[in-house]
């Protein structure tokens, strides 16, 4: 009874994370193609969204790797994946509230490695799985993705440079209909597998399924809802925000940002790593600009992202391994997590409410 | 034993991925976008033969664009 119980909150807890990286990454696919007037943001928002929910169904293979090539799934319980998820949850609400981008995805390994830590020792992290498959290409993929999009960019700039300007923005704009839609697939294939992999974790821990299985259906749908609904109701207040601090891009660069984006993450996807999608996107933008003019590129922002992607893995690792702890407190049943779930329901209310009564601006902590 | 750990093969085909699809699929695009300037103005210059070349062009660069779309995404689903 019990362990069906915390099984429960497992999945409502991935849900709602999937919900919230939705939420928070409408603005990292779709600020291009409104800022450039590629699309209206309605119409970019609910592409997106459909594009995600697509997307999720399209490969398992990062599923797969969170499932089994970063904690031994043989010694997981249901209760440490919970702690991993609440490391997560925690540390985006943190990155949130005062504004700094983060990645969720670096945020969910963080967490469930510092959970499973804490209750079973460094033992239970698969370190060349961590290493080989989410911290180098985590540090590969947004530099790759700068890359190709200066190098894309500056082709694009010599092919069409003496043409009249309205066609080829006209021409860019359409295209950043179909880099916009392929970006989102990208997000929504590797993003919401991260929760399929976590969910499918917890059901290996319960017993449910059998150790090395693949997500079952209804794991991949609800995923794939999750995410979707979040990037449909989320964006509005984050696009405004994000689109103020995105460099003018002209309708070019925005299809070069969009398209390397695309590429790194769905090439990313197909081997089965699990990237911060919005540091991708975000080294695009910066590639796209810095080829044009390096002047062009905040800088300071990209430092902002190197700090927060060096303090995310450690930050949720702690939070997680802390959320254990206090789950053991009242025993190995149920009882620890629902009151941690209380807590944190709470804690998140009281956020979202100072929030709200401050007026402050919402900023992206993206995944 | 590094290899081992790092996935070099698999990095390395993704990154070889991203460069030919990332590059590629923007030069034929801006191809296109360059036929179709081209064909406009061969067109108001009335030289059709050269406007239907430079049509053809854009056609082909934007199937190329296509074709890649559809290839990438068809790799995706058989994994």
């Amino acid at each position: 009874m019990d362990s069906d119980i915390i099984l429960v909150l497992v999945i409502g807890t991935a849900l709602a994370f999937d919900f919230t990286n939705g939420f928070h990454d409408t603005a990292n696919v779709v600020a291009t193609s409104i800022s450039t007037g590629a699309a209206r943001p309605q119409v970019a928002i609910g592409f997106a969204a459909l594009l995600n929910f697509v997307g999720a169904f399209i490969s398992i293979s990062v599923a797969a790797t969170v499932a089994k090539d970063v904690v031994d799934a043989e010694v997981i319980t249901p209760t440490i994946v919970f702690a991993g998820l609440i490391g997560a949850i925690a540390w985006n609400l943190i990155t949130w509230y005062f504004g700094l981008p983060s990645s969720s995805s670096h945020a969910l390994i963080g967490g469930v490695v510092g959970s499973a830590v804490a209750a079973v020792g460094f033992d239970a992290v698969i370190a060349d799985g961590v290493i080989g498959k989410v911290l180098i290409p985590a540090v590969v993929a947004p530099i790759l993705a700068f890359l190709v999009a200066g190098i894309a960019i500056g082709i694009s700039y010599r092919v069409v440079g003496k043409q009249r300007p309205g066609i080829v923005s006209r021409g860019y704009r359409y295209g950043q209909i179909v880099s916009g839609g392929l970006l989102a697939l990208a997000h929504g294939t590797n993003d919401a597998q991260k929760t399929m992999g976590i969910i499918t974790l917890a059901l290996i821990a319960n017993g449910t399924l059998a150790a090395e299985s693949d997500p079952p259906f209804w794991v991949i749908a609800s995923a794939a809802t999750a995410i979707a609904l979040g990037t449909y109701s989320g964006g509005w207040r984050i696009i405004k925000t994000t689109g103020t601090r995105i460099i003018k891009m002209d309708a070019a660069q925005g299809f070069s940002a969009q398209g390397a984006g695309a590429a790194v993450i769905l090439a990313s996807t197909h081997f089965g790593f699990p990237l911060s999608t919005t540091h991708v996107i975000n080294g695009g933008v910066m590639g796209s600009g810095a080829a044009k003019r390096l002047s062009a590129v905040r800088w300071g922002v990209a430092g902002n992202i190197f700090v927060a992607w060096l303090l995310t893995l450690p930050a949720a690792a702690a939070i997680g391994a802390l959320t254990y702890g206090v789950t053991r407190i009242f025993g190995t049943g149920a009882l620890g997590p629902v009151l941690v779930t209380l807590m944190a329901l709470s804690l998140v209310a009281a956020a979202f409410t100072r929030r709200a009564q401050r007026g402050a601006p919402v900023e992206a902590a993206g995944a | 034993m590094i290899a081992t750990i790092v996935h070099t093969d698999e990095l390395l085909q993704t990154i070889a991925a991203s460069v030919i699809a990332g590059v590629g699929v923007t030069f034929f695009f801006s191809l296109g976008i360059w036929g179709a300037g081209q064909f406009t103005e061969l067109s108001r210059g009335e030289r059709p033969v050269a406007a239907a070349a430079a049509a053809a062009v854009a056609a082909a660069a934007l199937l190329c664009v296509a074709g890649a779309v559809v290839t990438g995404i068809i790799v995706m689903t058989h994994k």
